[in-house]
């Protein structure tokens, strides 16, 4: 299946990264919703990286599953990983002191979403949206 | 490479039209900017449409919620107009509310609406 | 040996039907065999007999276009996937046994008798589960349109007022379409207030709740203003029980409330003219 990434170092390749999954959403024939959706969870987690991480990168797949399509984005990193999963999954959690939207925004706003995190080696976030 | 929006007077009131997607940079420019100009004018009110935007994360709406409370605790009130439907239901499943902004359909309502705020 | 495998059966068709119906008949759990007039009987189970035996006396397969034919049908008589397979069954026993009966099977041939059984059986078993599940797939489908046809639209009735009744269970996937909707509306229709009106949805549970507040609040972030109408005494009942937070916006008991609530929101009213 087609795939395409975007490396995430500098604040630009968060604009490059959901300008791609944007594309990528359209060309999948997601409405402007899901659209919407879809490049907001991308920002989110390419902030992520480039906040907490430094550098990863943000790649964006195409999937069928059975007669749905959909597309699938993972986000992975080797920055100091996530040392309480739990804890960042509750709603108003952040260690930026942003407004603390970050991980179980991202969950709400796509279909399928998983963490892999381990401590001191990197983190990888994959969330999948479905066609409906 | 540094954009700017462009910030408009209209007696009372400052008018800005965000017209592309808004880059970290480019946001917090702004914010530093319109601040600078209510300074400068001493504007009651401030209306930001957001008519051509299609996509708002929590950064932006960060950066957003900042300018407003710092709007308001300059004296003005500010309206947000032309939220698109899909921006609202993705800031709303984000979890991001903006509980304390007055919004409008679009730029026209947003005045009225300012203007009456201003009138009361 | 096909040959004499299709003869035999042909020539004993209606002994091989009358023994599977009696046989379905005692299966457990199936209404059909029981409440349907015999003649129905008749016709769907010679139906399946002629289905199950089309592909013995041919190499090739029973044609698709009659599996479909005949599946169609047994979803829509209500026959459980369970029990099409049972069918099956029943239905090659039975033949093998009259087979044996009449001694067309015996025990030097049974080997190679009980082969041709297996490429006679297993392939049109896989082609009617097939039809049956793609039947099914098109059924339920079908059905997810009819629902998301039955949600909501936003219907505008003065100028600046719109109203969104709701009606039936709300799940989260009908609660985005409901959101989209109702945006949508807002925007292309210019509402400055709408009405969503309740009364017709037998449920509010937490879950709901938070979707209709979910809706409020971004029909807020557009720029409107979003009442809750159609609130029967049950339904405040359990959304105080619950612990519902439903504060933050305007609520009102009936439409027709909420429609005056709404004009005196856009500096309108209702006024009563005398007659000429």
């Amino acid at each position: 299946m087609k795939r395409s990434s975007v490396e995430i170092i500098t604040e630009w390749d968060i604009v490059a990264a959901r300008q791609l999954g944007r594309n990528e959403a359209k060309k999948a024939g997601f409405g402007t919703v899901d659209q919407a959706r879809i490049t907001t969870a991308i920002s989110e987690l390419a902030r992520n990286i480039y906040l907490y991480a430094g550098k990863g990168r943000i790649e964006i797949e195409r999937v069928t599953d059975g007669g749905k399509d959909g597309i699938k984005v993972v986000a992975s990193d080797e920055g100091p990983g996530i040392p309480d999963l739990r804890k960042v999954m509750e709603d108003g959690f952040s260690t930026s002191g942003g407004l603390g939207a970050g991980m179980p925004g991202v969950k709400r706003l796509m279909d399928e979403f998983k963490v892999i995190s381990e401590p001191n080696n990197g983190t990888t976030i994959t969330a999948t949206k479905w066609l409906h | 490479m540094k954009t700017r929006i462009p910030i408009l007077k209209l007696n009372d009131v400052l008018i800005v039209s965000i017209q592309w997607e808004l880059d970290d940079q480019t946001a917090i420019q702004f914010q530093e900017d319109l601040l600078n100009k209510m300074h400068e004018t001493a504007a009651l009110g401030v209306v930001i449409d957001l008519t051509p935007i299609d996509f708002i994360d929590s950064f932006i709406a960060k950066v957003l919620g900042d300018v407003i409370n710092m709007t308001g605790l300059m004296g003005a009130k500010v309206v947000i107009t032309g939220i698109q439907p899909a921006v609202a239901i993705t800031l709303i499943e984000l979890g991001i509310r903006l509980n304390n902004v007055m919004t409008a359909l679009d730029l026209e309502n947003g005045l009225d609406k300012l203007n009456k705020e201003l009138e009361a | 040996m096909n040959k004499i495998t299709v003869e035999g059966i042909r020539q004993n068709m209606d002994e091989i039907i009358e023994r599977w119906i009696k046989t379905m008949k005692e299966e457990k759990g199936e209404r059909f065999f029981h409440f349907m007039p015999d003649h129905l009987i008749e016709k769907t189970s010679r139906e399946f007999a002629e289905l199950m035996t089309s592909n013995i006396d041919e190499s090739d397969a029973a044609s698709t276009e009659k599996i479909n034919d005949f599946t169609e049908k047994v979803v829509r008589f209500g026959w459980a996937i369970k029990f099409v397979n049972k069918a099956i069954d029943n239905f090659s026993d039975i033949v093998f046994e009259l087979l044996e009966e009449k001694h067309i099977i015996n025990d030097a041939n049974f080997k190679s008798f009980n082969q041709l059984f297996k490429n006679w059986i297993n392939p049109l078993r896989e082609s009617i589960i097939d039809a049956y599940s793609t039947e099914w797939e098109r059924t339920v489908s079908l059905q997810k349109i009819a629902l998301q046809e039955l949600s909501a639209s936003l219907i505008p009735v003065f100028e600046k007022i719109s109203v969104m009744p709701l009606v039936g269970t709300i799940d989260t996937e009908r609660a985005k379409l409901i959101m989209e909707n109702l945006l949508e509306g807002v925007v292309s229709q210019r509402a400055e207030v709408v009405l969503l009106d309740i009364t017709g949805v037998p449920v509010v549970d937490t879950m709901v709740a938070h979707h209709i507040i979910q809706a409020a609040d971004a029909v807020r972030l557009v720029g409107a203003k979003c009442m809750l109408v159609g609130i029967r005494p049950e339904i405040a009942q359990t959304i105080v029980a619950l612990g519902i937070n439903l504060h933050e916006f305007t609520t009102k008991s009936t439409l027709q409330k909420g429609m005056q609530a709404a004009l005196g929101l856009t500096n309108r009213a209702i006024v009563e003219v005398e007659e000429q």
